[in-house]
């Protein structure tokens, strides 16, 4: 097991935001979380990422417990996440916010000190534009590397923050809604980038409240209600489960 | 790096321009850059809009000098003991802000409280810095040249020289920085804290070396400043000298490696070349600098660099 959540719960003052939350994700399986508005996704992804430490449960990744450890430090260990809304920089072009996203890769990269590369970026910096490439084409945004950032689309933005996510070499990735405000067209591509990156041996851990979307290639769905887990399963059997037909829709029909 | 080359046409000026006043204009301009460049790290790099910069320049003064009476230190060892106070400085003022997570407004005003402490410092401790009457400096930076041996720093062609070449060594540092992995951490950080740490920052440390940084190259303009002029007086550590600072870089174009030397430029020289009564300079060059920040936001260097792009992309 990658990952596995034991326990987890998170209280703001009197709000329990997330409450006993346990589940385990497999290398190269996507897993969806999906519920309400208000029901403790983003705060289940930002326990996992670090932004915010539990009030109580563990997070083990491959064996160690990082739940509470830093950011940058999950972020070094191969949990990264992406925003829901990227914010960039208009003057500089998209091949230049992956670049900015480089760090991890570039301390990953054996053989050169980096006294030299602060003189002569050489062999190093060949390397990381490569990836940088790499994870543009990825997220297909290769056509539009020299563009601005401020004349992308909305999709593109979202698109490029995976794009600066996936220049870290995740072996999981935090996915915060990438469907959200996206258009139909956009959203097939992103589906098309998501089987992309599994392929790539990425695992993946997206929340969204499109239910459609996330159980089209879900291995596994969580559904959360008021910060807790009411189901969990496959996404068909998930969506049937009388409890999350009742609080995800309201009533009984089916999705 | 490219934009050294902006600097080589300052290299033979000198060979035309024989007027001493225009020669001294040049020489606060180019300290004053030397002092932008550094604010423009912490701000254009990492986002952080640092009110101390001014602080660290007047520790600049002091402390070089003050090492130099006490130790009997020559020019350039008393400047290591500054940068060594700069430093410990830093890390502490650093620490206390970047620890308790302060940003923007908020650490702005609290770096301002911090400088404001060190200027009471330096205006009340009398019995070193001789208070509010500031201190007569009348050694000289000296020199290991080649053929001529050690050299005193006194006439104006020296200062003009000294000043340019460590304005070209903080310019190509400055430069080098912002391409290196540091300088892109400091970008992440000043595109979105949160983002910059779970793409595995560790923007603590990184803000840190930033403000550290930025006030060692400070601090370094300040201890030239101080020698240049004979004088050291507690209003080095102003708010005022930090607005000035923040006003070149903006207006020149922040975030480019240039921008602070050209607002250095307009913003120093322009005042001498102006030739109006006092009141009226000021009020113009406050329309001039309005004026140039509500029509060109990114600043000269950043216009200039969208006009050429534009025409790049046209051809």
């Amino acid at each position: 097991m990658l990952l596995k959540v034991e326990n987890l719960t998170k209280r703001f003052g009197g709000l329990v935001a997330v409450s006993d939350v346990s589940f385990g994700i497999e290398r190269g399986e996507i897993i969806g979380i999906f519920g309400p508005n208000g029901s403790g996704k983003t705060t289940l992804l930002n326990l996992l990422a670090g932004l915010l430490p539990p009030s109580t449960g563990r997070v083990v990744w491959k064996g160690e417990n990082i739940a509470g450890a830093r950011p940058n430090v999950i972020a070094s260990r191969g949990v990264i996440k992406t925003f829901q809304n990227p914010q960039l920089f208009s003057e500089l072009s998209v091949f230049e916010h992956v670049m900015i996203a480089s760090f991890l890769a570039f301390t990953r990269i054996k053989d050169h000190s980096r006294l030299s590369s602060f003189l002569a970026p050489g062999k190093g910096e060949a390397v990381l534009r490569a990836r940088a490439e790499k994870a543009l084409t990825l997220c297909r945004l290769q056509g539009a590397s020299e563009k601005s950032a401020a004349e992308l689309s909305y999709g593109e933005e979202k698109m490029l923050g995976v794009a600066m996510a996936m220049m870290c070499e995740p072996e999981l990735l935090l996915l915060d809604e990438p469907a959200s405000g996206l258009g139909n067209d956009e959203i097939h591509n992103l589906e098309n980038v998501l089987r992309d990156l599994r392929a790539h041996g990425t695992t993946l851990c997206i929340i969204d409240h499109k239910v459609a979307f996330l159980a089209k290639f879900a291995d596994q769905a969580i559904a959360l209600q008021q910060g807790c887990k009411i189901a969990q399963g496959r996404p068909n059997d998930v969506l049937a489960d009388p409890a999350v037909v009742k609080a995800y829709l309201g009533r009984s029909h089916h999705a | 790096m490219k934009a050294l080359w902006f600097l080589i046409p300052l290299y033979l000026l000198p060979l035309v321009v024989k007027s001493d006043t225009m020669l001294t204009v040049l020489i606060f301009t180019f300290l004053l850059s030397i002092l932008a460049v550094g604010f423009n790290i912490v701000f254009g790099g990492a986002g952080q809009l640092t009110m101390f910069h001014a602080a660290a320049f007047g520790i600049g003064s002091y402390a070089t000098f003050l090492s130099m009476l006490h130790f009997g230190l020559p020019f350039w060892l008393g400047y290591l003991v500054a940068v060594v106070v700069v430093v410990l400085v830093s890390i502490v003022i650093g620490w206390i802000c970047f620890k308790f997570r302060l940003k923007e407004f908020y650490f702005a005003v609290v770096t301002m409280a911090f400088a404001e402490l060190c200027r009471l410092i330096a205006l009340n401790w009398t019995s070193v810095t001789n208070g509010t009457l500031g201190m007569l400096v009348l050694e000289k930076p000296t020199l290991w040249l080649p053929r001529s041996g050690i050299v005193k720093i006194e006439q104006t062609a020296a200062w003009y020289f000294l000043t340019l070449v460590s304005l070209t060594v903080v310019l190509a540092f400055s430069a080098l920085l912002m391409r290196s992995w540091i300088g892109r951490n400091f970008s992440a950080i000043r595109l979105n804290e949160d983002l910059a740490q779970t793409l595995g920052i560790d923007t603590f440390r990184y803000k840190l070396l930033a403000f550290t940084i930025s006030n060692v190259i400070a601090s370094f303009a300040g201890a030239l400043y101080g020698f240049y002029t004979g004088f050291i007086e507690p209003s080095y550590l102003s708010v005022t000298q930090s607005l000035d600072a923040i006003a070149m870089v903006l207006l020149g174009g922040v975030s480019t490696i240039l921008g602070p030397v050209v607002g250095s430029m307009v913003l120093t020289s322009l005042p001498h070349l102006i030739e109006l009564p006092a009141e009226l300079r000021v009020a113009v060059y406050g329309m001039i600098l309005i004026l140039v920040i509500l029509l060109m936001p990114r600043g000269i260097v950043g216009l200039a660099a969208g006009l050429l792009k534009r025409r790049a992309h046209a051809s």
